[in-house]
């Protein structure tokens, strides 16, 4: 069972004429069948946690770690932008993280991508598909190593209405049939509702406000009374917070 | 010129030999800038260091005309081989440089760092992502540093060869015969072309197939490439 654990966790950016903390005394944990997100006003750390736990940052102080039964876990990340080589086939983009590259690891790649219905486009190259098509490549790709974690950086925050709702349905399907670890950074505070059933609020200075529970059963339709109820809730939660722009 | 084209000619070389000799030349002195260029653009655009200590013997590179160069050379090693094919790397090693460090700086962050968090091996991030974003790249420096490789390299032949394209040129000159000079000329831009559409176009069709737009042809130059030629 793959697990998530972040204590004391400290981040900042020092630049020639000022240090900006990004993160402060972040603690929490998670582990098995969840589906966590992060939440909160830009520029409160959210994604560098996210780019922490996955190796791209360094912390200035504390623990961020990810393991698999004691050893360190395999993650999978879906980014804001879908970030594929554009000069390589989707399928090359999918092998490219791959730790083989024989028949069945591709075999493998070719299920993620007609798991997320783009099976067709294997042999295309990234600028030949649409923004939300990419972005479903992205997750394909995150899926096809067949990680421990899947981190995602306000995934489809970049994407119309209606194909960001067929994806966050999708997305929901896949967790539950692959019963996989989900860390999903967003601002949206409707998303994370209808996704999640844990909710972790960060506020201004990269400080942890507020560790949630969500209750709900799936699947959530944002439309429905319970699952409105609560975004307005957790809105409300916001403001006692004082967390939102005035 | 249809004389000239069946070898019939009262020059020493007919236009063949001529061609044949410059450009073997300028194939041997772009291929020393290649060489020399490659590693000196990525050393600058990847240390500051070395970007502050050669901007400016770059940029005065850039902006020296090839004619200085080829007389330089005659002057020092004379009527020989190596003045034409060292005019020929002074004239077009910078347009390498330059590029390729712009290219450096411009292989996208947000690829490497993709790549980071997957854990891809550094021999796969150097192949699959910087190279490949640095071809534009590549390909302006190969395009214009052979461009101006050429004109200097006509120049050195005037003033420090007895052989080659630009030799002949003056051949005709000192002969007194105009249309000796301008067939050669007119030689230049089937030359020009002929490389353009067989060589450049074909290869960059091939390394950019994955641009989305086929209709028309691609400008296989990168935004912020170098293209100047003096």
């Amino acid at each position: 069972m793959a697990s998530i654990k972040v204590q004391n966790l400290r981040k900042e950016f020092v630049t020639s004429d000022s240090t900006v903390v990004a993160l402060e005394n972040a603690s929490f944990e998670a582990s098995g069948h969840v589906f966590v997100s992060v939440v909160g006003p830009s520029g409160c750390g959210k994604s560098t946690l996210l780019n922490i736990l996955s190796g791209i940052e360094t912390p200035t102080s504390g623990i961020a770690e990810i393991t698999e039964n004691g050893k360190k876990a395999r993650n999978g990340y879906v980014f804001q932008a879908a970030r594929l080589l554009p000069w390589r086939t989707v399928m090359d983009n999918l092998l490219f993280v791959q730790q083989d590259r024989d028949a069945k690891t591709r075999e493998r790649c070719q299920r993620y991508l007609e798991m997320v219905d783009l099976g067709h486009t294997a042999n295309q190259y990234p600028g030949q598909l649409s923004g939300g098509m990419q972005q479903r490549v992205g997750i394909a790709r995150a899926f096809s190593i067949e990680p421990d974690v899947l981190l995602m950086d306000e995934p489809f925050s970049h994407l119309d209405a209606i194909t960001g709702r067929s994806l966050r349905k999708e997305l929901h399907n896949i967790w539950q049939e692959t019963k996989k670890t989900v860390l999903f950074v967003t601002h949206d505070v409707g998303e994370a509702v209808e996704l999640s059933n844990r909710m972790v609020i960060f506020g201004k200075g990269g400080r942890l406000r507020e560790d949630l529970k969500i209750d709900l059963s799936f699947p959530r339709d944002p439309s429905d009374d319970a699952v409105a109820l609560t975004k307005a809730n957790v809105l409300r939660k916001f403001e006692e917070l004082d967390l939102v722009a005035s | 010129m249809l004389a000239e084209l069946r070898a019939d000619t009262l020059a020493p070389e007919t236009v063949y030999q001529a061609f044949a000799t410059s450009l073997r030349r300028l194939v041997t002195g772009f291929g020393i800038a290649l060489v020399i260029g490659i590693p000196l653009g990525l050393l600058m655009g990847l240390f500051k260091r070395v970007e502050s200590f050669l901007h400016d013997f770059v940029v005065v590179g850039l902006a020296m005309p090839s004619l200085v160069w080829a007389l330089i050379a005659a002057m020092w090693f004379g009527f020989v081989e190596r003045s034409s094919i060292i005019t020929v790397v002074l004239a077009s090693v910078t347009f390498v440089i330059i590029n390729v460090a712009e290219g450096v700086r411009a292989v996208p962050k947000d690829l490497l760092d993709m790549s980071r968090a997957y854990g891809t091996s550094d021999f796969h991030r150097v192949r699959h992502v910087v190279l490949p974003s640095l071809m534009p790249f590549l390909f302006a420096s190969l395009r214009y540093g052979l461009a101006n490789g050429w004109k200097g390299l006509v120049l050195a032949e005037i003033y420090a060869s007895t052989s080659g394209a630009g030799w002949t040129i003056r051949f005709w000159y000192d002969a007194r015969r105009a249309q000796g000079v301008i067939g050669y000329a007119l030689f230049f831009m089937i030359f020009a072309l002929f490389a353009e559409r067989l060589v450049f176009r074909k290869l960059s069709d091939r390394v950019f197939r994955w641009r989305p737009s086929t209709d028309s042809q691609p400008p296989p130059e990168a935004e912020g490439s170098v293209q100047v030629s003096i």
